[in-house]
Order: structure tokens, then sequence, then C-alpha cells
């Protein structure tokens, strides 16, 4: 029982890291019809900066949040302006190979100036342990979960009752109809990247000190997210965010039940993809859309 | 052969090949012989991923995967059985020609670009179970002891052999490359290249072909990693890495997708060119180092020419003349041009998009 507890746990951690990362993608995808490979790198940056924050204790850890989360909101938007401004408009494969080598780029220069071994961010959250419903847990774990609900209870407000959520929305439905009535569609889709980009930062303070920091694991990072996303239908924020979690309850709960399994727990999620694909190509909670 | 090389087309190769098998006349030290094979390697790994990415226009992400399993077969498979080298080319390709369908069945269901996250998932996930699964692959301790490559009882040895041994195969490479895309399939490729629900509606199905392009560059790619397997003779993971995939993006993508010569001209400069880097010394070259630069190249190419480089050099084709070129604004359905949108027919007008 104790085993289920902690597996289920850590699955329902592993999910709201994904889905954190994954919110930021679909956000992306909906508003500017563009799957971002770089998006986990956005994560790993985080990761960094956080480690350069609370590194000899600089800062505390709660101002530390609010810094990561800021500076990789700048970076999504830099990158917006630098990379995606030029390419929005043309086909599918000009931003796969663009953001791919933005991609490239970041998790290279990461490995350059910090080298390759994994680096710890412990703070006093995630050294804290408490006992919860018969199990023994971090207070960070329980933070996380927390933050979350807040935060896709946020989007879900910002979506539905701010100007520019319901811009974001109108974009993703026809950009050229928002154009035409007055929707200054440039300024929208650089607040999407922001957002989004933030949305990574804050998942990377959250969970960084969780796991662990290294240059490479933003590609693995984006797969998952990737996968949620479609999974959950593109563009369907709410489908992508339960994927998210199905991927990271079906992880943990395969890595603790399954002979060697925790080695092989990625292999997991993407079979799970693969097969979700051959059943219901249009996600589980997708509607055909036109890409 | 001359309904599947241009003339010129023909003549230039046969002047390249010549070129090429003179050359370890003047460049024999194993060092440039060396990279003289990684070129011609690259050149290979280049024509059979542009198959899917130059002509039928779905990017994937795998290529790397089927050039390391494909090596792995031959190490784990081919070696142990006893098989000749060119058998081993053999078995690869075909084991890579079915995970190719096994992996695009379900991938190709939605569209291109779950096409591209699902194969970097099997990417992903292929390398990951290589690294892991010790007790199979020997995971980082790597495959060793792979023979030599050996042609009755002459067994290759010197770098100038795998050369010669590697120079038929590019010729082979090159010819099942023009006989795929020039010709009646490769206008088919075309069709679905540009626009697929048009070339649907013209009779064709857009998913053989671009199963076809896929399968084809993942059976050369599978060969490719066999012959890597019996050049290096030691198979490690990082044989499947995405360095290969960031590479062959750029060989593709800065030559110029679809091109014949840009793909050469980008096997050449992108193999030679790390290699100067690592002549330069002043600072040490990691590669790290080289995959940031390949990164901006790449950045800095498909933000401004996305059809490649080759579109700067290649001839401007005659403009189609003024009487047989389509208006560009509505037209009546006898084909003559009109002002008023309101005279179109609305599906008549939503079907020529």
């Amino acid at each position: 029982m104790v085993v289920f507890l902690d597996t289920l746990l850590n699955g329902l951690t592993l999910g709201a890291f994904y889905a954190l990362v994954t919110l930021g993608l679909a956000l992306i995808f909906g508003v500017a019809r563009l799957i971002n490979f770089a998006h986990g790198d956005f994560f790993m940056v985080g990761g960094y900066v956080l480690y350069l924050a609370i590194d000899g204790d600089a800062v505390p850890y709660w101002l530390a949040i609010v810094l990561v989360t800021v500076a990789v909101g700048v970076l999504g938007v830099v990158f917006e302006r630098l990379v995606v401004h030029a390419i929005v408009e043309r086909p599918w494969w000009v931003h796969l190979v663009a953001t791919l080598a933005t991609s490239i780029i970041l998790s290279n220069t990461a490995l350059l100036v910090f080298r390759s071994d994994a680096r710890q961010v412990p703070t006093s959250l995630s050294t804290t342990i408490v006992e919860v419903v018969g199990t023994r847990t971090s207070v960070q774990r329980l933070v996380v979960l927390a933050a979350v609900v807040v935060v896709f209870l946020w989007l879900r407000w910002f979506l539905g009752h701010t100007w520019t959520g319901r811009a974001m929305r109108a974009i993703s439905q026809n950009r050229e109809t928002c154009a035409v009535v007055g929707v200054d569609v440039r300024r929208v889709v650089v607040i999407t990247f922001g957002i989004s980009a933030g949305l990574a930062g804050l998942a990377a303070a959250l969970l960084s000190p969780l796991y662990s920091v290294s240059p490479g694991m933003g590609r693995v990072i984006t797969l998952k997210a990737l996968a949620a996303v479609v999974m959950g239908g593109l563009g369907q924020v709410t489908g992508a965010f339960s994927a998210a979690f199905l991927i990271g309850l079906v992880e943990s709960f395969y890595g603790a039940y399954v002979p060697q399994g925790f080695t092989y727990r990625d292999a997991a999620s993407f079979a799970l993809l693969l097969a979700v694909l051959m059943v219901r190509p249009h996600g589980l909670f997708g509607r055909r859309v036109g890409l | 052969m001359s309904t599947v090389l241009p003339r010129r087309g023909t003549i230039l190769g046969v002047a390249l090949l010549a070129v090429s098998a003179a050359l370890p006349l003047w460049l024999s030290s194993p060092y440039a012989l060396s990279v003289m094979v990684l070129t011609g390697m690259f050149l290979v790994f280049a024509l059979s991923y542009d198959l899917s990415v130059g002509h039928v226009g779905t990017v994937h992400l795998a290529p790397a995967a089927f050039f390391g399993l494909g090596a792995y077969v031959t190490a784990l498979v081919g070696v142990p059985a006893g098989l000749p080298f060119w058998a081993n080319m053999v078995l690869s390709a075909a084991a890579m020609a079915v995970a190719a369908v096994i992996v695009g069945v379900p991938s190709f269901r939605l569209s291109n670009v779950t096409f591209a996250i699902g194969t970097l998932a099997f990417a992903t996930v292929a390398q990951q179970v290589v690294n892991s699964a010790v007790d199979i692959t020997r995971g980082p301790l790597c495959v060793q002891g792979i023979p030599r490559p050996a042609l009755g009882s002459l067994e290759v040895t010197t770098p100038a052999g795998y050369y010669y041994l590697l120079l038929p195969f590019v010729v082979g490479a090159v010819v099942v490359y023009r006989m795929m895309t020039a010709g009646r399939l490769g206008r088919t490729f075309a069709a679905v290249h540009q626009d697929e629900v048009l070339a649907a509606a013209a009779g064709i199905r857009p998913l053989q072909y671009k199963m076809l392009a896929f399968v084809v560059g993942a059976a050369m790619a599978g060969a490719l990693g066999s012959f890597q397997a019996h050049y290096l003779s030691v198979i490690c993971p990082t044989e499947l890495a995405t360095d290969y995939t960031i590479t062959l993006l750029i060989i593709v993508f800065v030559g110029g997708a679809g091109s014949l010569p840009g793909l050469v001209v980008g096997s050449v400069v992108f193999t030679v060119l790390p290699e100067l880097m690592r002549g330069l010394g002043a600072i040490d070259v990691t590669p790290a180092h080289q995959l940031i630069l390949f990164g901006l190249i790449l950045l800095v190419v498909i933000t401004r020419w996305p059809d490649g480089l080759q579109q700067l050099w290649a001839r401007r084709r005659p403009p189609i003349p003024e009487d047989q070129a389509l208006p560009d604004g509505p037209v009546l359905p006898d084909g003559t041009p009109t002002a008023d949108p309101a005279a179109v027919d609305p599906p008549a007008a939503e079907a020529h998009r």
C-alpha cells in the first residue's frame, strides 16, 4: 500500500511536471500554429538559472522562483522576436528545423558552460519530509501539486476572462479575421511566447530541486510534452493537461511495478503515444485540426 | 540511362566519379582517406534522408536510429551468424525497412507533424534501449571485434581499400536516388510534396508514396550502418546519437532539399568543415562547439533561405509565358479571369486553393 501511494504521488508529481511544460507548448501551438521543439530547453535554461540563483544562498528560494520565471519568460520573448517572427508564416517544416536548431544551440551552449554532469539544486522545501496519508514525502512535491492546480485555474481564467486571453483564443481560431477586426496579432503572439516560456521557467524553478539539471534534459522533456499535446488532441489545452498526467502516472506505475521498468519508463510513455495514435489518431480528446 | 539522368547531369556525374576514383592517387594519407570515406558515407546518408525530406516533404527525425540499429543488426545478428559483408548489408537494410513500416504506420496517421514527433520518439527510445539493454548490446561498453569485410579471399584492410569498397555503394545510392526521384515516380513524389489533397484527387495515394520514400530511405541508412560496423569494427550506442540527424538536417537544408548537386556540395562542405576547424587548433574544438556552429548556420539559412543555398546559384527557370500563366484573381469556370469573386462558384474556388 505504501508502494502504491508512493507511486501514485510520484506519478502525480511527474504529471504536474509534464503538465506545466505542456500547457506552454499547447498555448504556442494554438496561437502560432507552431510546434516548438526548443520548449524543453527553456525548462533546462530555467534549471540552470535556478542553480545560479540559489547556489550559495544568493537569494531566497521564493525570490528565485520569481526570478527564474521572469528570466525564462524574457528568453521566450527574445526567441519570438529573433527566430519565430521570421518564420511563423512559413510551412511547418521550417518551424521544425528552426526550433530544433534553437534547441541544439541552447543545449550545447549549456554543455559548454556547465559541463555534462547533472547538478543537484536542493532547497529547504525539497529536504523537508512530512507524513501525508500514510506515506512520507517532501514538502516540495506538495508545493508542485498545489502550484499546478493554481496555474491551470489561472490559465483558464486568463483565457476566458481577459482581453488578451480571449484574443489568444480568437487568433487560434482565425488569425486573419482577428487582424481585420483590429487585434494586434503580433503583440498577442509575443505575449503568448512570454507566458509559455514563463510557465516552463516556473516548472523548472519548482521541479529542478526534485530531479536534477543537465544540459541534455531538454529533448526528452520536449518529447514528453509533445506526446501529451498530440495525445490530448493538438491545440486542446485541457486535453493536453490531462494527457500530461496520464503520461506521468503510466511512467511511474510502469517504473515501479514492471521488472526493469524503471530503465525503460521513457519507452513506455512513447509506446503509449504510438498506441494512442493507432487507436485514436486525433488524440484522446481531439477533433480534426487543419495541420 | 538517359531517361533516368539528364544528359548534362550524367556527364557531370561520370566526371565526378572518375575524379573521386582517382583522388587517392593524390590524397593518399590515411587521414585524408578517412575524411573522404566519411564524406562518401554522409552523401549516402543524406541521399537516404532526402528521399523523404526533399521529395515527399515528410521531415522525419529518425535517420540516426536506422543507421545505428542497422549497425547493431550486423554486429549482433549477422556477424555471429557468420554472414559475409554484403549479406550483412542486405540483412540490415531489410531489418530497417521492416522497422520503418512499424514506426511509419502509426506515426503517419495524423499529419506530417505527428510523423516528425513519432519518429523522434522512436529515435530517442531506440537509443535508450540500446544503451540500457546491457545483456544484449553490452550498452556503453560497445560491441567489439566485428570482422573486416572480405570479398572472397580478399580482405579489406587499408583505408584506400575501404574507400574503394564504399565507392560502388555511393554510386548505387545515387542511382537509386535518381531512379526514385526522376521520371514518373519522381513526378508522383513531387505531386504529393506540393499538394497532398490535389494529388489524392488525381488518384495518387499520398500515404503509399510517403511510406515508400521513408522505407527505402531507412533501408539505405541501415545498409550504411552495416558498412559502418565493418569499417569501425566497434559499434557503440553513440551511433544512434542525434548528432548524425543534426548533421543530416544541415546537409539537406543548407545544401538544398531535393537537389542532388546541393546534397553533394553539402556533404563535402559539412564533413570537411569540422576537420578544418579542428585543424585551426587555436581553441579546443569540442563536438559542442561544432554543434553550436551547425545550429547557428542552420538557423540563419532556414530563416532566410528555406530552400537551401542552392537557390542562390541554381539557374532561374524561365518565367511562364503570360498567356499560359494562371491569373492571380478569381477565375470563371471557363477559365477567364474576373474581378468579381461572387461570379465564381464557391466550391470551385475552394478546390482551386
